[in-house]
């Protein structure tokens, strides 16, 4: 019995020596954003003196280079517009392919593997010329297009879950003179909570964690039409890395908290509707 | 191959129905090989018979405006080069009329993909139409305009529900790939620029370029086997590393005696939580040659000790600005935010597997090494092995870690690297990326992206079949 206490207590403390290792950076994260200090902290790992100054100026101070408060309010548009055309395309794609039995249905599946194979950055070299040519490139609308436009092709995890959907309902609601349409609407997707809270949050995050597509298409350098992300990202340039590190880290902190919130809840809901399945009985 | 079979079944049948309604068919029916609405007409669907002469109408429109003058350009991708010369009507300088190869290349595009379409509606139409014609012959009830509406929510709802998704990725992925795939058998690069100047068809030679046949100043093929080897050694490792560690993260989180592993799992969920853009530029700086990882490993000596035994040759560990270093640190890296990814995923897993078996094999006496060897790990894997080619095919075109890690960051010594734009800690996507953006060379670009494509679907295939054979299951989209 000693033997076995002595394990439990060691695991712990593994397990306590693995979270501390994995939250090393983000604990940097925080201290250096309420560093009094504008560069970059190299000689300690807390700094020497604390303040709230790097905050204050992230989101007061809007100059050429940082502007956190049209930064995030360019996201969360993009994010809102793509959050809506994304999950119903999604929705509307999974039902399809689970529920609804005709002929080119195994065909378009297969072809939607095919295309997921080519980097999605190159198809992108070409969307941006069109979208330039039309006049949509560092636009958020252009944006919202690159985003949601090939979206129905995520439909795989919202397919398996209407899957699991028991057929008998829908045929049940058929028999009783349903259509094919409100079978879908007042059937299957007041069962599916877990994967429709699961769409719309993937969705919703997909702008605040993308960074390739948005400096392809927002590439003029005016830094009040950017996301997050890319603004950010130029923070570090090596010519304001050492006036910006500690509003890069505000910001990083700024924007992380509700995305983590998020991005747990989204976990919970996966988990949920892959191991949960639908409605028992 | 069966199912290759029964997919070419499929098309000849497509066909041969076709031929029949063709033959077999009255009047009306022929009629609608050349006048689309004609067929139902003769069936007195007015409505459906004036939408289709509409449609019609805008196919031959479009053809005779935009289509069929853009594909006649398609075999030369255009012959006028811009140039700024002197209207005597208008008195000014003007351009001339001149070509745009990038315009003709993506309307010839769009065109044949409207061309297969349209052929398609086309047979359907006649096939349909042909329908009919037996519907009524037997007496049967013909469809109301209403009714054949009403049916898009109802038999045909497949139809309503993906028009617009289709379209969407049709028009974002489907042309813009076709577009690429033929860019990459062009000029099309920083000397050929639309619209300033036109491209051209150049056949295989980029395509030679890039396995080392561009001649002996040419480093395009030097850069090629260095960034191919890099990318599957990255893709092995990062994929092997993130998916044992997360087993066994989540073993430890969810043993029987562990306590609060809620919290534990949500302390770990933190790293993936927070967006990369941020915790991997982070982390560069945390890494970088001055920062504050170096400051603590020169205070305790470690830095000392290297440069003693030859190791580094500065008075700093240059984490990610020297190959070597930053290509395990980047596996490193990848496994701190990879690692809490799988160990969700395989939460999942771990919490199905059979108790029963656990159990007797504890009776029998086995100790928690050999369950895991014997038991735990074989249920795992042959739940999530599949997921393992998934994986090395999404590291393959795993841009965010590399790009966010090394982009303006790592700055290659290697000249013939440089002279290609590549980096010793370049993906092929990373570099293709870099290609385009920086240095406008899109051909080279292309090419690399079909050979992306080549080796993801290799890897594909070879697990798909590696299923079937151990399954029995041919089916590619289970």
């Amino acid at each position: 019995m000693k033997k076995k206490t002595v394990r439990v207590i060691l695991k712990h403390l593994l397990l306590t020596a693995l979270v501390v290792l994995w939250l090393i950076p983000i604990v940097w994260l925080v201290v250096t954003s309420f560093s009094a200090y504008n560069g970059r902290n190299t000689s300690t790992f807390f700094p020497t003196e604390w303040s709230l100054t790097q905050y204050v100026k992230l989101l007061t101070g809007a100059d050429t280079v940082a502007n956190f408060p049209a930064w995030f309010t360019n996201t969360l548009v993009v994010a809102v517009a793509n959050c809506v055309i994304s999950s119903i395309f999604v929705l509307m794609v999974a039902y399809a392919f689970a529920c609804m039995d005709f002929r080119g249905s195994k065909g378009l599946q297969n072809l939607s593997v095919i295309v997921n194979l080519f980097p999605g950055v190159l198809s992108m070299i070409a969307v941006y010329f069109v979208l330039k040519a039309i006049g949509l490139t560092n636009s958020h609308l252009g944006l919202i297009l690159v985003y949601s436009g090939s979206s129905g092709l995520g439909y795989l995890i919202a397919k398996g879950f209407f899957g699991t959907v028991p057929k008998t309902l829908q045929e049940a609601a058929k028999l009783d003179g349903a259509s094919e349409a409100r079978c879908f609407l007042q059937v299957v997707l007041p069962m599916s909570r877990p994967i429709i809270v699961y769409t719309i949050i993937s969705s919703f995050l997909v702008p605040w964690m993308d960074f390739v597509y948005a400096k392809m298409i927002l590439n003029a350098g005016i830094s009040s039409q950017w996301t997050v992300a890319i603004g950010l990202y130029n923070m570090l340039d090596k010519s304001l890395i050492n006036t910006y590190f500690g509003q890069f880290c505000a910001g990083g902190v700024l924007v992380s908290i509700p995305i983590s919130i998020l991005y747990i809840i989204m976990q919970k809901f996966y988990v949920e509707g892959v191991t949960g399945g639908a409605v028992k009985g | 191959m069966n199912k290759l079979k029964s997919g070419l079944g499929a098309v000849g049948q497509f066909f041969a129905d076709f031929g029949h309604a063709v033959a077999d068919g009255d009047i009306f029916v022929k009629l609608s090989l050349v006048w689309f609405g004609a067929g139902y007409l003769g069936r007195k669907q007015y409505v459906k018979s004036l939408i289709m002469t509409i449609y019609e109408a805008a196919l031959v429109a479009y053809f005779a405006l935009v289509g069929i003058p853009y594909l006649s350009d398609f075999g030369t991708l255009g012959t006028v080069q811009q140039e700024y010369v002197f209207n005597i009507v208008t008195m000014k300088n003007e351009y001339n009329d001149y070509d745009n190869s990038f315009t003709i290349l993506l309307f010839s595009v769009v065109s044949l993909v409207i061309l297969v379409f349209a052929i398609y509606i086309w047979i359907y139409n006649v096939k349909n139409v042909y329908r009919l014609q037996q519907q009524a012959a037997v007496g049967k009830h013909v469809n109301s305009f209403l009714e054949d509406v009403h049916d898009y929510i109802n038999g045909k709802f497949y139809v309503t529900l993906l028009a617009l998704p289709v379209t969407g990725v049709v028009l974002f992925t489907v042309v813009p790939l076709f577009v690429m795939i033929f860019v990459a058998f062009t000029n099309y690069d920083q000397n050929h620029m639309p619209p300033s100047s036109l491209f051209d068809w150049v056949g295989l030679s980029n395509f030679i370029k890039l396995f080392g046949g561009g001649g002996i100043t040419d480093t395009f093929g030097y850069a090629f086997v260095r960034v191919l080897g890099w990318t599957l050694v990255w893709s092995f490792f990062a994929t092997l590393t993130t998916y044992f560690g997360g087993i066994l993260m989540a073993l430890l989180v969810n043993g029987k005696t562990t306590i609060a592993k809620p919290m534990w799992r949500v302390l770990f969920m933190i790293t993936i939580a927070v967006p990369q853009f941020v915790s991997l530029l982070l982390v560069r700086n945390f890494f970088a040659d001055n920062g504050i990882m170096n400051t603590i490993l020169s205070n305790l000596g470690v830095t000392g000790f290297l440069h003693n035994i030859g190791l580094i040759s500065n008075n700093y560990i240059p984490f990610l600005t020297a190959p070597g270093w930053a290509h395990v640190m980047i596996i490193l890296i990848n496994i701190w935010i990879g690692v809490p990814y799988q160990m969700l995923i395989a939460n999942g897993v771990l919490t199905n597997i059979p108790s029963e078996q656990l159990e007797s094999a504890a009776i029998d006496g086995a100790n928690s090494w050999q369950i895991f060897r014997s038991i735990t790990m074989p249920y795992v894997f042959s739940v999530t092995g599949p997921a393992l080619v998934t994986d090395f095919v999404k590291n393959i075109n795993n841009f965010n870690v590399i790009y966010l890690l090394t982009a303006d960051f790592y700055v290659t010594t290697n000249q013939a690297m440089a002279n290609s734009q590549a980096k010793e800690t370049d993906l092929l996507v990373t570099w293709l990326f870099t290609l385009t953006q920086d240095y406008y060379n899109y051909k080279m670009a292309a090419a690399i992206g079909i050979i992306i494509f080549i080796i993801c679907a290799l890897f594909t295939l070879i697990a798909f079949n590696r299923v079937v054979a151990r399954t029995g299951e041919g089916d590619f989209a289970q």
